[in-house]
């Protein structure tokens, strides 16, 4: 994979708090952040991993952007930046 | 503003998606040794061995050092670079095939001689390369390629518990543990315990992990996760065996 175009889909979640970000070329489709995600927040999407099986997305109302998909996800396929915080580092 | 995945320093992202299966636990042991190796600034300084099994597949994995050699042989092969080279951090890769199968003779002379290596041993109870196989890790009842009614005990006998042994036959100054891909900061803790160890030449570092296995177990996301957290950790309970005499907590 060429370091500089790495596709993503981000949608904003938690009231507009955190972005939920996934990098289709390297998501596999295994679903094991579905199972762990304690709000059941994630369903299956339109958009095709890498494997051509479908990647996730996230419920804007139900995620809380705990991170626990991020953190169990084996490709780092899931990455999920919350806005408040940064701000607060800047 | 060029976006790129949240992944370790030390991955190398050119070989990634990775080769490993949907759901395997080996991207999680990596990804948790990438993240120590990031947090301890050693990047430079590791060599990076993997074995024969599904572990080899993590030979362009990261920025770092590698080797590969035949089974098991990563721990002797470990051996002689840390000699060669004490600054060097060396971490042995190996599955369960490897590290208790056939290369186990390495792995108990190792952790009797006490070298100053940590070795990392991926326990998924099968052969998974190569299709499925009834493995020395594979549970009472488990079915398997060639345990197709369950493993029985009474004619294939009982499944090893690694780090019990290696806990056993170590010397003072070593640290064993189990961990499980379910519990990520645990692990994560685990292998910076080990690799510190190391790093302190205090003695052999030993970390088993039980992993994930869909293709083979043929399981889905959620029979994984209650195969690996219900019936794995009743038969390998997870936590520290050992830890090295004279250290703090």
């Amino acid at each position: 994979m060429v370091k500089t175009d790495i596709k993503y889909v981000q949608k904003d979640v938690h009231k507009g708090k955190a972005m939920f970000r996934i990098f289709p070329g390297l998501c596999k489709g295994c679903g094991l952040c579905r199972e762990k995600c304690p709000e059941e927040a994630l369903s299956w999407s339109e958009e095709l991993g890498v494997y051509g099986t479908p990647t996730v997305v996230a419920d804007a109302e139900k995620c809380k952007a705990c991170r626990i998909c991020e953190r169990v996800c084996p490709d780092c396929a899931i990455a999920i930046e919350r806005k408040a915080k940064q701000k607060k580092e800047n | 503003m060029k976006v790129l995945p949240k992944i370790p320093k030390s991955w190398n992202l050119e070989t990634k998606p990775h080769k490993f299966c949907p759901g395997c636990g080996h991207g999680l042991i990596l990804k948790a040794l990438g993240q120590v190796i990031d947090e301890l600034g050693i990047q430079d300084r590791v060599v990076f061995g993997c074995d024969i099994g599904c572990s080899l597949l993590s030979w362009d994995f990261f920025n770092v050092d590698s080797v590969q050699t035949h089974h098991g042989r990563t721990t002797p092969v470990m051996v002689g670079i840390k000699r060669a080279n004490p600054e060097l951090v060396v971490v042995a890769y190996m599955g369960d095939g490897g590290g208790y199968a056939i290369g186990s003779q390495h792995l108990v002379n190792a952790a009797t001689r006490d070298d100053k290596i940590t070795v990392l041993l991926v326990n998924n109870t099968n052969y998974a390369m190569t299709g499925g196989q009834m493995a020395p890790t594979t549970m009472p009842g488990q079915k398997t390629e060639t345990t197709p009614y369950g493993r029985d005990v009474s004619e294939a006998g009982y499944p090893m518990m690694g780090p019990e042994m290696v806990a056993a036959i170590s010397q003072d100054g070593a640290y064993v543990a189990r961990g499980s891909v379910a519990r990520f900061r645990k692990l994560k803790e685990y292998i910076k315990k080990a690799l510190e160890n190391q790093m302190a030449m205090r003695g052999f570092s030993f970390v088993e992990t039980l992993s994930t296995c869909p293709t083979n177990w043929r399981t889905n996301a959620e029979q994984t996760w209650a195969f690996l957290e219900d019936e794995m950790t009743k038969q390998y309970p997870p936590g520290e065996l050992k830890t090295p005499t004279g250290k703090e907590g």
